[in-house]
């Protein structure tokens, strides 16, 4: 089991705002559908659920199995901010990956947020004694390739035209990953 | 002369000018917590041996700094369940071994460079842990002579 001991976690920015850090319930899906409606939509281009549908924000709300997808909200006051998601597969030859997706609401950028988040998530990578992480990101997202970066992921490669974003525009895909300290021993 | 609160070498007034009224002890990191590793990790960032025309000697004493920084962190972790900070500290020391005490060139200082960037990193967790934002030695600069540091907006 994923231990979740450390949820709420209260941290702040560095504008001295106060966030909590904890994961997602079915209740949040209120806050979440808010959360989503304000992203541009080059931040929404990984999605592969329809984000613009209510319906599949709740049905995705419903269905949380931690051990399986576990997203971490960033929720200030009563608002969501930021979510940071850790996709993990619980048999096969990839057990040992934890897929990584981060995003903090434009407004809460460059607070240190995204690197808190990105913290958290190689926590839990971890204490869940993964391998590797794995972040995807289209390469006009340099500002997520620079957060993860600073944060230990090693770019391992560029795919041309890999990816096409929610209205068939190609892009190109950076991979990041992440060595864990369980591969060291 | 060394700070009596932080033990690090930094001016006694930001910018360097006359010296703090007497029985005034003015020191930027007092109150604040690990206060010693930051000051640590400070006096390293914003010491001689980046300078262009940094001595043999100014490596020697960055390396001596790191290392008693990266003893001080391992001291603060002892307590601490983070490993992914323990991790990133066993990456620090490896690149302080292989800088090597008393070598100079690019590739020592590229080492040091990164044992230091790893020290960064881990003071980051130690504060994350406590709920707080990583440690932007840019707020300190006015009490070092960080004229000649190259700006890293990294940090
Ligand atoms: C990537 C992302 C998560 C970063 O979140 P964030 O909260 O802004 O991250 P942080 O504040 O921790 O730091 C990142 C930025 O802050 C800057 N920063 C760091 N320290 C700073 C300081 N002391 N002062 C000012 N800026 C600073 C960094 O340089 C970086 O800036 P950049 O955008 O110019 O590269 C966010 O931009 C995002 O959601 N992007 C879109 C989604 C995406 O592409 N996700 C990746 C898919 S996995
Ligand atoms: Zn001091």
């Amino acid at each position: 089991m994923i231990p979740l001991e450390r949820y709420p976690k209260e941290i702040s920015l560095r504008d001295d705002a106060r966030v909590v850090l904890r994961p997602m319930i079915p209740e949040d899906a209120d806050g979440l559908w808010s959360f989503l409606r304000q992203l541009p939509e080059i931040d929404k281009a990984h999605f592969h659920e329809d984000v613009d549908r209510r319906e599949e924000v709740d049905r995705w709300a419903k269905s949380l199995d931690y051990e399986a997808v576990l997203p971490i909200l960033a929720i200030r006051g009563d608002r969501v901010v930021g979510t940071v998601t850790l996709y993990r597969n619980k048999t096969g030859w990839k057990q040992r990956i934890g897929i990584v997706r981060i995003l903090i609401a434009p407004d809460h950028r460059h607070l240190g947020l995204g690197t808190a988040m990105i913290r958290e998530i190689r926590h839990l990578g971890e204490k869940v004694a993964l391998n590797y992480l794995l972040a995807e990101v289209i390469e006009e997202q340099q500002a997520a390739v620079r957060a993860l970066e600073r944060m230990g992921f090693e770019k391992t490669g560029v795919y041309r035209n890999f990816v096409n974003d929610r209205k068939g525009h190609l892009h190109n895909l950076v991979v990041l990953l992440h060595p864990m300290s369980g591969l060291e021993k | 002369m060394n700070c009596p609160v932080c033990g690090a070498e930094h001016f006694s007034v930001p910018g360097g000018g006359k010296a703090a009224p007497a029985g005034e002890r003015l020191c930027p990191y007092q109150g604040v917590p690990y206060t010693g590793l930051r000051a640590g990790h400070d006096q390293i960032y914003f010491g001689r041996w980046r300078r262009i025309d940094a001595s043999t000697i100014d490596l020697r004493r960055a390396y001596h700094q790191l290392e008693r920084l990266l003893n001080g962190i391992a001291v603060a972790l002892e307590t601490e369940d983070i490993p992914a900070a323990r991790s990133d500290l066993g990456k620090a020391v490896e690149a302080l071994h292989t800088a090597g005490p008393g070598e100079d060139g690019p590739e020592a200082l590229r080492y040091l460079d990164h044992a230091l960037s790893y020290a960064h990193r881990v003071i980051g967790d130690l504060l994350h842990e406590k709920g707080l934002p990583p440690h932007s030695p840019a707020d300190f600069a006015g009490w070092y002579d960080a004229g000649e540091v190259p700006f890293r907006e990294d940090w």
